[in-house]
């Protein structure tokens, strides 16, 4: 988390399309809990993504209604990245290819 | 830097500390929310699950230190800049694992609601329900002062 995470975030690098292309597109996936208060997830969403208040409050409400949000979507290792940080946030997050989806 | 008091009635906080060090006995080995189904490989897996629960052992650890000496002496905790993360990470997977070990019979619809009737509750699912009632409140004092502490660091 903390500064490791801007790792995943920014710019993404230029190969990082023709990875896209070459893999096809992975979804990051948060599935809905009844534990987490709503203000915490909303507060993972801003803090991991870098959301703004009302997207991070979107997701936050389509988990909570619908049961999951897809978050993110890009190439595998960066959705890898982003699943382990929500984990270590305690969301229960999952891995989903866009053809499965 | 900003640092946040809560003065706590210390017999009434003071027991759910033993259920709170119970649970943070069992976190230390077991991850509070299990991975998701995935198809990660079996060795990039434990790995994983292993870097979680080292995270996950030292949140749980700051979250005990605040119930210090100054706890017990006068009932206050105190929360800041660096230790509202870890905190705040830490209420959130002792609040699952109590939902898991003790609080199942429940529903998790009334969990969501918090309506619950805590007369007609047996004495640990009432002592173990008071305890998430009380680690939801320190979760939304810091998300309430010091978010964007957590946000910038």
């Amino acid at each position: 988390m903390t500064r490791g995470q801007s790792k995943t975030e920014g710019s993404p690098a230029p190969h990082s399309a023709v990875a896209t292309e070459l893999e096809g597109r992975w979804l990051v996936v948060v599935l809905n809990d009844p534990v987490n208060l709503m203000s915490y997830v909303v507060l993972v969403f801003k803090k991991v993504f870098g959301f703004d208040e009302s997207t991070a409050r979107k997701h936050m409400l389509e988990v909570h209604e619908r049961g999951r949000s897809v978050v993110w979507s890009g190439v595998r290792e960066k959705a890898e990245a982003y699943a382990f940080t929500l984990q270590q946030w305690h969301l229960t997050a999952v891995l989903e290819h866009e053809d499965a989806a | 830097m900003k640092r946040i008091e809560v003065k706590l009635a210390l017999p009434v906080v003071a027991p759910l500390l033993d259920v709170i060090r119970e649970l943070a006995s069992g976190l230390r080995g077991e991850l509070a929310a299990p991975l998701g189904p995935s198809d990660l490989d079996a060795e990039f897996a434990a790995a994983w699950t292993s870097e979680l629960l080292e995270a996950q052992t030292a949140d749980v650890a700051a979250l005990l230190a605040m119930f210090n000496e100054e706890f017990f002496a006068e009932g206050v905790i105190a929360f800041d800049e660096d230790n509202a993360e870890q905190i705040v990470r830490a209420t959130a997977a002792v609040r699952l694992r109590l939902r898991e070990l003790h609080l199942k019979t429940l529903g998790d619809e009334m969990l969501e609601s918090g309506n619950v009737e805590l007369e007609r509750l047996d004495d640990p699912v009432r002592k173990a329900f008071m305890c998430y009632l009380f680690l939801a409140t320190i979760q939304e004092l810091i998300i309430q002062h010091l978010d964007s502490s957590i946000l910038e660091s």
